[in-house]
């Protein structure tokens, strides 16, 4: 049982969480064999299970900046197949642009995926069912979320390394906003803003606990992100078997500190771990690969260089 | 990971394998994948919903008159007022409790098609009653002490939400927009003409610095947002008598630019027909759309198919006897 599946727990009651760290200077080199090297260390639960890749697919974006790289979707995805996956679904669930179909042609997610027709769903438009949020950080108690997700065996959050102007950064947990569905909540989905965003990121990833996060920070967005931010160089990719431990974990690369982000601290109450002394790192260290993120004013705060307010 | 060599053919080889796409194909998809009870799911097989019902409808009945199969419109209609609940409004599926921005659309639908006076008298008093969030004084609190000098924009300009007790959008505002749009002008009251200048003004406050709307803000943290085809599109669908204003051109203008560099086929049918209802020349929408669907088959959503179906329905039908809406009209 991956650490996702546990039921919620204090955090002392936790075993450690898992996360490693590897270098990837570009989406030309060979993304598969290393991450098959590094997925293999985690000893997944997946074989004959129905997985899920859950990328961040946001805009029609060519320059590779705002969504998660293909390259990494598709070494994923050959990954989890190569370790006994009955399938391996694509998912998302677009939250500002309706025409999904737009986003991954423009992006050329075919080039390495191949044919999308039975490979790829829109969660916008899925089939939903109603589900009652465990965790009542927010007022919304219930969501309607896709079927496709709920029979998931196994959920893979796979976001990009980047800013965000509202929360700070947006990783695995805030990824996880694509799996509501916009056919019930609209282009945004505008119910989740009002609700809170840090109780809404919450109640959905108590509801929806992806299994494992594969950060893609090869090239991150620094600044006004998630949309309007600059690229950034990272060279790195993220993954773990504890969503929380992944985002604190990417957060400290990003030399933010993830004991301000307000998200991540609560869901280290519930979710996850946040502090080092309860994430075993594995592959590289985070010092060695630290690359400061720029950002907006507002959230200058968080930055670890910066004394805590 | 290195793009596979077979994993997808050239945009160029799909378009010669391809043939143009007619909006006859679009209705004979649409008419296959008719659910039993009446509705359409957003994809065939799924569960009937209100918004891919009534997109549906509106593309069944881009044909003409002469072309309209009478009796699956019919059971659309039944589906849908079916569907509708006790206070007048639409879910987005049968059996959840609450209306949204579906309301605009099956009513449009409705009116469309003729009869079910009532359902979208109903439909309409909802619409013209459900007011977004922002402008309470709730609302106004908080833009005074959090986001006001983040996000530029003027909320006592009001239009339409997606979800009640969330704010307005552009997209839900321009379907309201265009449902009013497409009443008989015996039944715009005076209430629902103000309400209309309210939302268009609300509509032209969220346009980008540039030109053109997004799903989001015009402008955070001083930064000018990106326009997106769809809600650029719709925006000015819903504002086209205001054809001449400033605004209108450069967000055509755009839209004309971009053009080109569209691949989703829900998108390029979208932004045909804008184009062409401004009378705007536009290259030849048919063989774009046989090329898309030879990759995808639009992932079968029917929005595509049925905005495919409106957009294509202009060329090859411009007698069209039907009043599916400004889309056509």
């Amino acid at each position: 049982m991956s650490f996702a599946t546990r039921s919620l727990m204090l955090p002392f009651a936790r075993p450690a969480s898992r996360v490693a760290i590897l270098r990837a200077r570009s989406y030309d080199g060979d993304i598969s064999k290393l991450l098959w090297e590094a997925l293999r260390e985690f000893d997944l639960p997946v074989q004959g299970k129905k997985v899920l890749l859950k990328p961040n697919f946001v805009e029609p974006d060519a320059e590779g900046v705002i969504n998660t790289h293909p390259a990494v979707v598709g070494a994923a995805r050959e990954c989890f197949l190569r370790l006994g996956a009955a399938s391996v679904l694509v998912a998302e669930g677009p939250g500002h642009e309706r025409d999904t179909e737009a986003i991954v042609e423009t992006i050329r997610l075919r080039d390495y995926l191949g044919p999308l027709n039975n490979l790829l769903v829109d969660l916008n438009l899925d089939e939903v069912h109603p589900v009652t949020l465990p965790t009542r950080a927010s007022k919304l108690q219930r969501l309607y979320l896709p079927k496709t997700v709920l029979e998931a065996d196994f959920v893979v959050s796979l976001p990009k390394l980047k800013t965000h102007h509202w929360v700070g950064a947006t990783l695995s947990l805030k990824n996880m906003f694509g799996i509501v569905p916009g056919c019930c909540y609209g282009w945004p989905k505008n119910i989740l803003h009002w609700a809170g965003i840090t109780p809404s990121i919450l109640d959905i990833n108590s509801a929806v606990r992806p299994d494992f996060a594969l950060v893609d920070g090869i090239v991150g967005m620094e600044g006004n992100g998630p949309i309007q931010g600059s690229p950034k160089a990272s060279g790195v990719l993220i993954l773990g078997d504890d969503p929380v431990a992944v985002d604190a974990t990417a957060a400290r690369v990003m030399d933010l500190d993830p004991e301000r982000i307000e998200y991540l601290v609560k869901a280290g109450a519930l979710l996850g771990h946040v502090k080092t002394d309860k994430i075993r790192q594995l592959g590289e260290s985070i010092a060695s690969v630290r690359t400061p993120f720029a950002m907006l004013p507002a959230f200058r705060k968080l930055q670890i260089r910066n004394p805590r307010p | 990971m290195l793009p596979a060599e077979n994993g997808g053919s050239d945009a160029t080889q799909d378009a010669l394998n391809s043939a143009p796409l007619t909006g006859t194909f679009c209705r004979e998809f649409l008419l296959t994948n008719q659910n039993p009870d009446g509705g359409w799911g957003y994809h065939p097989t799924s569960p009937s919903g209100v918004e891919a019902t009534a997109w549906a409808l509106l593309g069944l009945m881009s044909g003409g008159r002469v072309w309209l199969p009478s009796q699956p419109c019919d059971r659309a209609c039944d589906w849908l007022l079916h569907a509708q609940l006790g206070d007048g409004a639409w879910p987005a599926f049968p059996g959840q409790p609450q209306g949204c921005w579906t309301t605009s659309l099956a009513s449009w639908a409705l009116q469309a098609h003729g009869g079910s006076v009532q359902a979208v008298e109903r439909g309409l008093h909802w619409v013209l009653n459900a007011w977004p969030a922002e402008g309470t004084l709730w609302w106004r609190l908080r833009q005074a002490v959090g986001r006001s000098a983040v996000v530029r924009q003027d909320s006592s300009l009001r239009g339409w939400s997606w979800t009640p007790g969330t704010a307005s959008w552009v997209e839900p505002t321009a379907y309201a927009l265009l449902l009013l749009r497409n009443l008989p002008a015996e039944m715009l009251t005076s209430q629902m003409k103000k309400r209309r200048r309210l939302a268009e003004r609300m509509l032209y406050n969220r346009m980008c610095p540039s030109g053109g709307w997004n799903s989001g803000n015009p402008l955070v943290y001083g930064v000018a947002g990106v326009p997106r085809v769809g809600p650029t599109s719709w925006a000015l669908l819903a504002l086209i008598d205001h054809a001449e204003r400033a605004e209108n051109r450069i967000s055509l203008d755009w839209l004309e630019q971009t053009f080109g560099e569209i691949r989703g086929a829900a998108s390029l049918a979208l932004a045909h027909r804008c184009l062409t209802a401004y009378g705007r020349q536009a290259p030849p929408l048919a063989p774009m759309l046989g090329s898309l669907y030879a990759r995808n088959r639009f992932f079968e959503n029917t929005l595509a198919v049925a905005w495919a179906a409106l957009a294509l329905s202009v060329n090859e039908n411009r007698s069209s006897e039907t009043s599916s809406g400004a889309l056509t009209s």
